[in-house]
């Protein structure tokens, strides 16, 4: 096949083309992975809001208290505790373990909540 | 003797309908909550001190917590608004019922002060609540104290069910935990 200029042009466009839509599609279409996704939880109210929030291993939950008193997101089963957050506090958790967890407020014993790790 | 519980929760409940047949205004409410949450913080100093039951020393610590983070909001919010507390007929009744426990708790010890601390938090946060909803939410003019009354009310609730989860671990017991 003769190669010339006008194919070489060709080729070059065709790459450039190529590579700016890779580029544009980002990294996660290159790689084909999810993005680990970061959810918030209002503790508002004294209660949890959504009181069942399911997520996929990998992503992150926020808990932000809404609330003028301290509140905990304890989950012996899960094996999260944030401890004390302070009003007006956040307190962030990867969740890497997979299952159904009842969490609650220690301080709180009406207030209880399920994150779900799929 | 039970007297005393009933007497706080009937003078509490008369002066409240009182305040209902009245009214009540922003600052005659801001004045009610201030006052309602101290009397349940120094109720809650009281059994801190007293008590020697874990459960009642942990209740105790989370009404200090709660009620002084809900006062804390509401004295910043009245002060934002420009409104300045005042004293009435239902914060002074409260006020003086608060004392009236509190002597009689002082003359307690053991197992009958853990009973007479929570029998009265279970009968003062009904009453409570019932004025939350009766007086001051209806009676609120003003958006962000309603709101705020409102937000706090679903905790008086919490600390009701709490009391009464307690009240009913001691009824047949008389040990410490």
């Amino acid at each position: 096949m003769p190669v010339n200029a006008s194919s070489y042009r060709t080729a070059a466009v065709f790459a450039a083309g190529l590579t700016l839509l890779c580029w544009s599609m980002g990294p996660a279409a290159a790689a084909d992975a999810p993005k680990a996704a970061t959810l918030t939880v209002a503790i508002d109210g004294t209660t949890f809001q959504p009181a069942m929030l399911t997520v996929k291993a990998g992503d992150s939950v926020t808990w932000v208290n809404k609330d003028p008193f301290p509140h905990t997101v304890t989950s012996a089963a899960g094996g999260f505790d944030s401890r004390e957050i302070a009003p007006g506090k956040s307190w962030k958790y990867t969740a890497a373990k997979k299952g159904e967890f009842t969490y609650v407020c220690i301080f709180h014993p009406t207030m209880s909540a399920t994150l779900k790790v799929e | 003797m039970k007297v005393p519980a009933i007497v706080i929760a009937g003078t509490l409940l008369f002066a409240v309908a009182g305040a209902s047949a009245q009214g009540v205004n922003d600052a005659q409410i801001a004045s009610i909550v201030v006052t309602a949450n101290q009397v349940d913080i120094d109720a809650g100093k009281l059994a801190q001190s007293t008590s020697a039951n874990a459960e009642v020393k942990k209740f105790a610590e989370r009404m200090i917590t709660d009620h002084t983070g809900v006062n804390k909001s509401a004295v910043e919010l009245v002060t934002k608004l420009k409104v300045t507390p005042e004293d009435n007929p239902t914060s002074q009744s409260l006020k003086s019922g608060g004392e009236s426990n509190l002597a009689h708790l002082k003359t307690l010890k053991g197992a009958a002060f853990d009973k007479a601390y929570i029998d009265h938090e279970v009968t003062y946060h009904q009453q409570v609540l019932d004025a939350v909803d009766k007086t001051l939410i209806p009676n609120a003019k003003n958006e962000e104290l309603k709101a705020l009354l409102v937000k706090v009310r679903p905790a008086f609730v919490a600390h009701l069910e709490h009391a009464k989860m307690l009240q009913s671990s001691m009824g047949g017991s008389m040990g410490k935990k």
